[in-house]
């Protein structure tokens, strides 16, 4: 669909290239009598047509018409053609050369374009690898030294002493359980959008799962729930969604100190479900506000060691998978208190 | 001790295999491993076990080939783990047969009970049913022979389709039916619209039962996948 439009389009703006081409010259013609520019114009025309249409098609198809062009309406006998005459080759030549050459140049400098913005990403695939590995020793030190306690000194242990080290190691382990499920959430994503697919999910099933994934994590933590009472379907991937507003929710259980409430609310309007997920803690610090998404990546080397920091992996995987929805996140304080956390998504036509 | 179930275990993974089996045994049951799908169906069919566990990933064949192997033949439930990827495998999975599937990594607690659910499942079809024709669940109640659904006693107004699709999943109580399956059931046909119409009448069913989002509720979402009607004893 897309490339009939872009060929469509370019079909268009190769004629436009040409009539304009063919007009200039009659208009020449009237005010000087040389007509050593034709040829030069033509050429131009076959130019910028190669170097805007995709492919080699266009430029090729251009350069023939120029030729008979020329030969029809600019060289003598005029409005005949006689296509065998060897100047008419000649041009014919040069000017299908110069079409396939800025063709061929056209297609490498789109492909070093692409190169460029492919080693962008994976170099921002190494940030984020880098990043995690070392949040993952942490937790794998635990686990590994705390089994290591228990295999050696098994029997010098109490057994009070072999459950706090078998709980460590639960806990530690259901830390790493959730970091791995957002990296492969983010490489779910990873080849831009291709491997999303949405499928329609009803709103309050969606809700209905995320509390119940919650509350086992969270079992104290209550939520205060509004969502609309209508059947709403919205297309989505759904384990990605689920897994963002886990994210946010938990986001606020671990950093919004003094937190005593938390909410989520979903409003529709216009086609557009809005997700909010907000608190009454501590909000977050202005200074971080802007690259509160992105600032798992930037952070070089601020403590890394002393903060399980999970929550700046979950937050920059929420704003890669909205993005992948092809919508935005944002986060801004409450007031008076509290953070505030909203996406949208669109919600399926209804008709 | 010549009583107690049997499982097969087919899984490549060592160390899972390993404390599969010590959870297994701590809870009674009787285990044989398998390492390999070609391994796994040669096990199957000389132990003949209860119930099978199984690895869908497994290194000469498709997991789904076991499945497919085993269901021309038994009706032995059979319950998959699966690393967490996409619904689709879930759906071909129990499409293909499976009674469950249970997500890696996965805790003691649920892989007991879901176990538990199975082989009641299998062993009495069906479970819940009392002798009078009835089915409850907490306060929910289906009459089967007057065809109403009441909830502390108060009939609950459902259409026809409404009250099949109570009737049907209540009739496979913790047991994930795809979306396919249960449209296939309720309406012989599939089309286009199909899920749509599911989910909506689902979203009625919800609606007149009173359940809220994110309380126990008599149906489980398997999002993306399917329906699952709670079990009182698996909660």
């Amino acid at each position: 669909m897309k490339n009939k439009k872009r060929l469509l389009a370019d079909i268009l703006f190769m004629l436009f290239i040409l009539a304009l081409d063919f007009i200039l010259n009659l208009l020449l013609g009237f005010y000087f009598e040389t007509q050593t520019l034709i040829p030069m114009i033509f050429v131009l025309g076959v130019f910028l047509i190669s170097l805007k249409t995709q492919g080699y098609i266009l430029g090729i198809t251009s350069s023939l018409i120029s030729v008979v062009l020329v030969n029809w309406a600019f060289t003598y006998p005029y409005y005949e053609i006689d296509l065998v005459t060897p100047e008419c080759i000649v041009s014919a030549v040069a000017m299908l050369t110069v079409a396939v050459l800025t063709g061929t140049l056209t297609i490498k400098i789109k492909n070093t374009e692409k190169m460029r913005a492919e080693i962008e990403k994976e170099s921002m695939r190494a940030n984020l690898l880098r990043a995690v590995s070392h949040d993952l020793r942490t937790p794998l030190t635990t686990i590994y030294g705390s089994c290591s306690a228990v295999i050696e000194n098994f029997n010098h242990l109490k057994k009070e002493e072999h459950i706090q080290l078998l709980n460590e190691i639960q806990e530690d382990s259901e830390w790493l359980i959730r970091m791995v499920e957002n990296l492969l959430s983010v490489t779910r994503i990873d080849g831009q959008k291709v491997n999303i697919k949405k499928l329609p999910t009803v709103l309050d099933e969606l809700i209905d799962t995320v509390l119940i994934k919650f509350k086992k994590r969270c079992p104290n933590q209550e939520i205060e729930v509004n969502i609309p009472d209508d059947f709403i379907s919205i297309p989505m991937d759904v384990m990605l969604i689920e897994q963002v507003l886990i994210n946010l929710l938990e986001n606020a259980v671990y950093h919004a100190k003094g937190m005593t409430k938390l909410w989520l609310t979903v409003t529709v309007e216009n086609n557009l479900a809005k997700f909010t997920v907000s608190d009454n803690g501590c909000g977050i610090d202005e200074e971080i506000l802007p690259e509160i998404f992105t600032g798992y990546l930037d952070r070089k080397n601020t403590n890394i060691d002393s903060t399980r920091n999970n929550m700046g992996i979950g937050l920059s995987v929420c704003a890669t998978i909205i993005r992948a929805h092809d919508s935005e996140i944002f986060a801004k304080n409450n007031k008076p208190c509290g953070a505030v956390f909203e996406f949208t998504l669109e919600t399926e036509d209804n008709q | 001790m010549n009583n107690r179930y049997k499982i097969l275990v087919v899984e490549d993974e060592k160390n899972i295999r390993s404390f599969v089996k010590t959870i297994l045994n701590a809870n009674e049951y009787q285990v044989i491993l398998s390492d390999s799908c070609q391994n796994g169906i040669m096990m199957f069919t000389s132990y003949i076990p209860d119930l099978v566990i199984l690895d869908l990933g497994l290194p000469d064949k498709d997991g789904i080939e076991f499945i497919r192997y085993v269901r021309t033949s038994s009706a032995t439930p059979i319950i998959v783990l699966s690393a967490r990827s996409t619904e689709e495998d879930k759906v071909s999975a129990l499409d293909a047969g499976a009674n469950d599937y249970i997500t890696k990594p996965f805790g003691t607690a649920e892989l007991v009970a879901r176990i538990r659910a199975a082989l009641r499942s299998y062993r009495v079809t069906e479970n819940a049913i009392l002798p009078d024709g009835k089915f409850t669940l907490f306060d929910l109640c289906i009459d089967y022979n007057k065809r109403i659904v009441t909830v502390a006693g108060n009939e609950i107004k459902l259409t026809q389709t409404e009250y099949n699709i109570m009737s049907y999943l209540s009739q496979n109580t913790d047991k994930v039916l795809t979306y396919a399956t249960i449209i296939k059931e309720i309406w012989g046909y599939d089309d286009v619209g199909s899920i749509k119409k599911l989910q909506v009448n689902m979203a009625n069913i919800r609606k007149k039962l009173g359940s809220k989002p994110g309380e126990t509720n008599y149906i489980i979402n398997e999002l993306g996948v399917g329906y699952r009607m709670r079990d009182k004893t698996n909660i």
